[in-house]
């Protein structure tokens, strides 16, 4: 049986795109036919819950009995990939609970599957968190995603700061996330259901939708590029080896 | 597949060389086949098609997302209408561009609807750079070069190649040079019955305008062949690799 993958979705500041990026995720590894869970850590309320509800569970990292909902059932769950949405500000503390539960090192001897997708914002303050949160990391497997969904632009940074600080963590990999047209991404947001659905014209329901062709084209161009990222970093080749990659074509 | 309606797309990244007349003969043709037709024009400035046949065109654009929605939405609609669209050289990269990113030509096809785009030709690096780039980036639609042959014999030669089983080069005849004056004030359209009064054309220049009309539409005619065959030969290859 392979073993279970665990991605962490998270970044300490908020408003970076972390659900976007968690999203996008779920979709590929759906294109995939890879069965994937995930939980999304605002809790009460979620965001990635609205849009994959099927899917998700909104639970409250910090507690002990949701931190065995996950972790304990990583063996048995039909889900081969758990995708964690962690709320801004909670990923440090995330990191230090799983490495005082051992799970970081079951990671290290591997036992289990496991990447962080630290999603890094425009300011300064993004670069001292990579420090921190790679050292906290060690040996997983850690993509740096760079998100300009928003128009976000990485001017404040010194190229050779964030070298200095890339180079650093060992095995590190940058992912680019390209900007989506703002009436597109607002359309699907409205929309509510998963980046593959509204490509595929299709509602929460699986019902027939009525989206704009256009809008629809600007998500499958935009999703097309996110997931030749993430083909890019083998990420289906770190979940298994043996699944064909290069899934593109997400419209029906 | 078996088409239902058609979009046929009017385009050269260079002005100047009859796009908006090519267009404007198109939707008259459709119009006098007795189809249903709607234009839509992405020209600015004078003279456009918008301003020649303004009952049945709708000024277009594709600079902001607001109108590549009104445009691209309303082609791909589920309606039997024939639709004709005037690239204007200024609007041709950005067209070409936003279509291939939203996957225009595989939307249409699956909508059964054909697509095909009639590009003039002219002897420049551009515009042989950029009817081969259509080629490669919309393999789907039927292309065809257009020869103005007011602007010279034969220039289309060699640096236009044709698709195996597609369209061959559209002949767009010259008008008479004293007939011009007749057509290129707008409104004008071909299919208006008054034209053939005899205070607005003289009698002996109506007759010559029929018969330049007439090529041009038999041009059409066989223009519409050649999709019809190249549908039909697409179905039996499709219905040959099925069984």
């Amino acid at each position: 049986m392979a073993k279970p993958t665990v991605i962490l979705v998270g970044a300490d500041k908020g408003g970076v795109g972390k659900t976007t990026v968690a999203r996008t995720l779920i979709d590929y590894f759906g294109a995939h036919q890879t069965p994937t869970r995930a939980f999304d850590t605002e809790w009460p309320r979620g965001t990635l819950k609205r849009f994959h509800s099927d899917l998700t569970e909104v639970v409250d990292v910090t507690s002990v009995p949701d931190q065995m909902k996950i972790f304990d059932t990583l063996g048995s769950a039909e889900a081969k990939v758990t995708v964690i949405d962690v709320r801004a500000g909670l990923l440090s503390a995330t990191l230090q609970a799983l490495t005082d539960i051992g799970f970081l090192e079951s990671a290290k001897k591997g036992q289990i599957t496991f990447a962080v997708f630290h999603i890094l914002g425009s300011s300064i303050a993004s670069l001292d968190e990579i420090a921190e949160t790679a050292r906290v990391v060690g040996d997983a497997n850690y993509f740096l995603v760079k998100n300009f969904i928003n128009n976000t632009t990485f001017f404040e940074w010194d190229p050779a700061v964030y070298n200095s600080y890339f180079k650093k963590i060992k095995g590190a990999e940058e992912i680019i996330i390209p900007k989506l047209n703002e009436m597109a991404f607002e359309q699907v947001e409205v929309a509510s259901v998963p980046f593959v659905s509204f490509v595929g014209n299709k509602s929460a329901k699986g019902e027939a939708a009525n989206y704009s062709f256009v809008l629809r084209g600007y998500v499958r161009h935009w999703l097309g590029n996110v997931w030749g990222e993430f083909d890019r970093v083998k990420l289906v080749d770190m979940v298994s080896p043996k699944i064909e990659s290069n899934v593109r074509q997400v419209a029906g | 597949m078996s088409f239902r309606s058609s979009i046929t797309i009017v385009a050269s990244p260079r002005p100047r060389v009859g796009k908006t007349l090519l267009a404007r003969l198109l939707t008259d043709f459709h119009s006098h086949e007795g189809r249903l037709v709607t234009a839509f024009d992405l020209n600015t400035g004078d003279r456009t098609l918008a301003q020649f046949l303004p009952d049945k065109t709708t000024a277009a654009s594709v600079r902001d997302v607001n109108g590549q929605m009104a445009l691209f939405d309303h082609l791909v609609a589920y309606e039997d209408i024939t639709k004709i669209i005037d690239v204007g050289h200024e609007a041709y990269e950005a067209f070409f561009s936003l279509a291939q990113n939203i996957g225009f030509v595989d939307e249409a096809r699956r909508r059964s609807i054909a697509v095909a785009i009639l590009f003039m030709v002219t002897p420049d690096h551009t515009s042989v750079t950029a009817y081969r780039s259509l080629r490669e980036r919309f393999t789907q639609a039927t292309l065809a070069p257009v020869h103005n042959e007011i602007l010279g014999p034969a220039q289309h030669r060699d640096k236009y190649p044709l698709a195996a089983g597609g369209p061959g080069v559209v002949r767009m005849a010259a008008l008479a040079p004293g007939l011009r004056r007749y057509i290129e004030t707008p409104p004008f359209s071909f299919a208006d019955p008054r034209i053939a009064d005899p205070t607005r054309i003289p009698a002996a220049a109506y007759a010559e305008l029929g018969r330049w009309l007439r090529r041009i539409y038999l041009e059409f005619r066989e223009l519409d062949l050649r999709i019809l065959l190249a549908d039909l030969r697409s179905s039996i290859q499709f219905s040959s690799h099925s069984q």
